[in-house]
């Protein structure tokens, strides 16, 4: 009897610990999720596309905006100067009439804290070449169907400047030496991105479009360039300058 | 007293007869295709949503223009008779409408190489506004609403929830089922039929003069090239539009010839309303330009009246008539 209540005792004892295991992995987290958020701003004023607002360039010239819409992709966080996680299926159409799809939601990031992130503006080349897409890569009016790929970066608008006062910027081309896409990487200035369970952390970025006339690399003067719908020395020349317009601003952990 | 009625017991039955099932297949010689339907493999249900698409006027802006209307399967779905087609509102193309057939074998559509995936063809006229005008998300939407389509996309993709991906999935897989193989040209290939002396004489010809650029079996080498119909390309600069290069300006996607005594008018712009024209153009009439092809000659090659003859009953031979009366490819009334 004796010998029995031990054995049991034994087994309950090693029944309780193997539980107490399984309650330790049931305590890990679940991976986050992070929303990456864009705003969309001229200078020092928010952009607004219903054409009320005016902004000026380097070159002062007045533009307002009509619309302005990009394809964000392959998104990539990174810790130490490596990548940690690239997103799968990473494709996003950033519209700034629709707020909603300036907050782009990551999923499955494993926890862990992040100082980096890298993303693509435009489409890579393979998804150019690939036939009918779904989700955010449905042909729209971001595709061209005439020479057949997506448009990366749609800016128009109106001005005095361009010679019958509007302008017209559908940049694209996924072919050497067209190439328009442009990658991005922003570190968090020292921060980290603390990806934990199910609360999202958020990572805030400004774009700011005044950029794509006044960029690093290239001055755009809307007097002489005011129509750019196809590839070529001019898309290359804005996609360098929507190279430099994002900036890290701040995160939410 | 009783009789048994033979249209009695039809009336019983589908009026229509069951359909021969399509299948993609790489007839004898063929290379291999460009398409391989490995994202949209053919199935019955499929096809025929394609088909059903394709002759549907749904697609266009006011509901008037299909992709038949413009590509009738009688002249190998060319237009027949049409140098340009006229679209919605009346409004006429700058392009002739070319036949269609073996488009799984082609690297990309359109006379300057435009389209590079046979699924994202049909935007381009659907798009246009001198073709069909419409949106691919109205024409979604329309799609959605029909009381129809629903079932027919719930069918071939086991969704009734109706996408631009599958609307364009289910056209690739009836466009790319087309295929056309069974000429009297095929069945010479094959060692059941003897040329005649005149279509044989015109083969060999072809073969020395014309084969470097429409390459058997497909009757083109899918290049883009100058055959000097102009000496300066503002009107439509072809391939040059697509590349932005200056080397490819006046450059158009040299077309398979099956089907050609069909698919009338000739040339990008549909100048050539006779084959005879066609043969002049190249026996004396090739035009000098800065991009014109390295195997042609300014002037011509000079072709003798027999020659031409003889190429001509060559190329009737590449007729499908099989092709053309394919209920498979028919518009379903």
């Amino acid at each position: 009897m004796k010998k029995i209540i031990s054995m049991l005792a034994f087994v309950a004892m090693i029944s309780v610990s193997f539980t107490a295991c399984k309650d330790d992995d049931e305590e890990v987290a679940p991976d986050g999720t992070v929303s990456l958020e864009f705003t969309n701003i001229a200078g020092n004023k928010n952009v607004d596309t219903t054409g009320a607002t005016t902004y000026t360039t380097a070159l002062g010239q007045s533009f307002n905006i009509k619309r302005l819409k990009y394809y964000i992709s392959n998104v990539k966080l990174l810790k130490n100067n490596a990548v940690v996680y690239t997103m799968p299926e990473s494709y996003f159409l950033v519209d700034e009439s629709k707020q909603s799809s300036t907050k782009l939601s990551i999923p499955k990031v494993p926890n862990g804290s992040y100082d980096r992130i890298q993303f693509m503006v435009g489409v890579d080349s393979a998804r150019n070449v690939s036939g009918a897409q779904s989700g955010a890569l449905t042909p729209s009016d971001m595709f061209w169907s005439w020479s057949t790929g997506y448009i990366f970066f749609k800016l128009e608008g109106q001005s005095t400047s361009a010679p019958g006062g509007n302008y017209v910027y559908h940049i694209a081309g996924f072919k050497d030496p067209n190439v328009a896409s442009r990658t991005i990487d922003l570190t968090f200035n020292g921060a980290s991105l603390v990806v934990e369970g199910s609360r999202e952390a958020e990572i805030h970025v400004f774009a700011d479009v005044l950029k794509v006339f006044n960029g690093g690399p290239a001055t755009v003067d809307l007097s002489t360039t005011y129509n750019v719908m196809t590839t070529g020395a001019n898309s290359m020349k804005i996609a360098d300058n929507y190279a430099d317009m994002f900036t890290f601003d701040h995160l939410h952990n | 007293m009783f009789s048994i009625s033979c249209s009695d017991k039809d009336d019983n039955l589908t009026t229509t007869p069951p359909e021969v099932p399509v299948e993609f297949y790489i007839p004898d010689g063929f290379p291999a295709p460009v398409y391989n339907f490995q994202n949209n493999p053919i199935t019955q249900d499929g096809f025929k949503l394609g088909r059903k698409l394709f002759y549907d006027p749904i697609l266009s802006r006011d509901s008037t223009v299909a992709c038949g209307s413009c590509h009738q399967q009688f002249v190998a779905f060319a237009h027949a008779d049409h140098r340009f087609s006229h679209g919605i509102d009346n409004l006429v193309g700058s392009r002739n409408s070319p036949g269609l057939y073996n488009l799984a074998w082609f690297p990309n559509f359109m006379w300057d190489g435009g389209v590079n995936h046979i699924e994202v063809q049909p935007i381009a006229p659907i798009n246009n506004p001198v073709e069909m005008d419409e949106t691919l998300a109205n024409a979604v939407f329309k799609l959605q609403r029909s009381s129809f389509y629903p079932q027919m996309f719930e069918k071939a993709f086991g969704s009734d929830s109706v996408t631009a991906q599958h609307m364009l999935r289910a056209m690739a897989q009836f466009m790319g089922a087309m295929i056309s193989a069974g000429s009297k040209y095929d069945e010479y290939r094959a060692g059941n039929v003897t040329l005649t002396t005149s279509e044989m004489n015109g083969l060999n010809v072809f073969r020395a003069k014309c084969a470097s650029c429409h390459t058997e079996p497909l009757l083109t080498d899918m290049q883009f090239r100058n055959n000097g119909l102009d000496s300066v390309f503002f009107t439509d600069a072809g391939r040059g539009h697509i590349t932005q290069l200056p080397q490819d300006s006046g450059l158009f996607r040299v077309p398979s010839l099956r089907n050609v005594a069909l698919t009338y008018p000739y040339m990008h712009d549909g100048r050539f309303y006779s084959l005879n024209n066609v043969l002049d153009h190249y026996s004396s009439g090739i035009v000098q330009s800065s991009t014109l092809d390295p195997l042609l000659t300014p002037g011509g090659m000079n072709l003798t009246a027999q020659e031409k003859t003889d190429i001509i009953s060559f190329l009737y031979t590449l007729t499908d008539h099989k092709y053309i009366a394919d209920k498979r490819f028919s518009e379903v009334q």
